[in-house]
């Protein structure tokens, strides 16, 4: 149910002129893609220095509080760049890309990232006076860190992968990988 | 000096096998090359922005280019070391690619930049330095590593 309507979505999607003018212009997919991949470096090489301040390996001086809020910002405007072109690049091929399981990986590990951001820092507040200056962070700090760290590696890794074909639907795939990746036409083939 | 000879061996190397066999070992050596470009680029713009006087600027700026000098070098060998692996897949390829060379010189001038005038630059007390000459550190690390980037990411449309 939840595939047939996400396919719905997409396919309404790509029934926009402005879906397929950047999907098929000659340098402006190239640019907004371009773009996304660089903005890796402001948010997610801020997200980096913040994770590793955490795990005490970085700036051990500096409490980490201070590089927490000092680089909260740009990383921010990074994301927020980030996301804009996500969607942009979504847009252009949104049939495709409702039907790749590394796209779909990457959503849930999006939603996984935030999650983690959010009681991250909700730990962070509640302790600060406790372990601000400490070189190293308490066990459960570090712990948060690392999952960011590897939950952020996991987004970008899945969206590296979705270029590759070696799951798309027109592959022959076992049924839980169609229904995993929504190919639902495939899925249709099968049951019938 | 033609490098041709290099390339004509790198296509033919152990590596090169690998990473034309098995798509996965490359896709996950190319995750590594991104991870490893966004901790340079993290590491970069952190010092750099303390020399511009925009980010960390109650933070000590000789503490700062300390702390993410060491990052830096981190960051770069995972890039150098994934990207030569990624480059024996496509050796030839590359040879001709005018992109590639663009980002070949840039990474060159970048790594000749960080280790001949920006690290024995900064290893005197900043104060003592013309805060003009800081600041032109800080802008030419950064264009040359974002020209580093792009031309990396332009290889792939070129």
């Amino acid at each position: 149910m939840l595939n047939e309507l996400l396919l719905t979505f997409a396919q309404w999607l790509d029934t926009h002129q402005w879906s397929t003018d950047i999907h098929e212009s000659i340098y402006m997919y190239s640019w907004i893609e371009a773009t996304h991949v660089l903005t890796l470096m402001i948010f997610l090489g801020m997200l980096c220095v913040i994770d590793l301040r955490m795990l005490g390996v970085i700036f051990p001086n500096v409490p980490a509080s201070k590089i927490a809020q000092r680089l909260d910002k740009p990383m921010m405007i990074g994301f927020v760049v980030m996301l804009i072109t996500g969607f942009l690049l979504f847009y252009a091929i949104p049939v495709r890309s409702t039907q790749s399981i590394w796209f779909r990986i990457k959503v849930v590990l999006l939603i996984f990232a935030g999650i983690n951001a959010f009681m991250f820092r909700a730990k962070m507040q509640a302790s600060r006076g406790t372990w601000d200056l400490d070189p190293v962070p308490p066990k459960r700090i570090r712990i948060g860190a690392a999952a960011s760290l590897l939950l952020w590696s996991g987004v970008v890794i899945t969206g590296r992968t979705i270029a590759y074909d070696w799951f798309d639907c027109h592959k022959q795939l076992p049924y839980f990988m169609y229904w995993a990746a929504g190919c639902v036409d495939e899925m249709a083939a099968i049951e019938h | 000096m033609d490098l041709y000879p290099f390339f004509d061996w790198l296509d033919t190397s152990i590596l090169a096998d690998i990473a034309k066999a098995y798509g996965g070992v490359f896709a996950v050596v190319q995750m590594f090359h991104l991870l490893g470009m966004s901790m340079l680029g993290g590491m970069v713009l952190v010092g750099d922005l303390r020399l511009l006087n925009i980010l960390l600027k109650d933070v000590p700026s000789e503490q700062v280019i300390e702390n993410t000098q060491k990052w830096f070098n981190v960051a770069l060998a995972i890039v150098m070391t994934s990207g030569i692996f990624m480059s024996s897949a496509v050796a030839m390829k590359l040879y001709y690619n005018e992109m590639f060379w663009a980002k070949m010189t840039s990474l060159g001038l970048g790594i000749t930049f960080v280790y001949v005038i920006r690290r024995p630059l900064l290893k005197f007390k900043h104060d003592t330095l013309n805060p003009w000459t800081l600041k032109l550190i800080a802008a030419t690390s950064i264009s040359i590593w974002f020209t580093v980037a792009a031309a990396g990411r332009w290889i792939g449309f070129s």
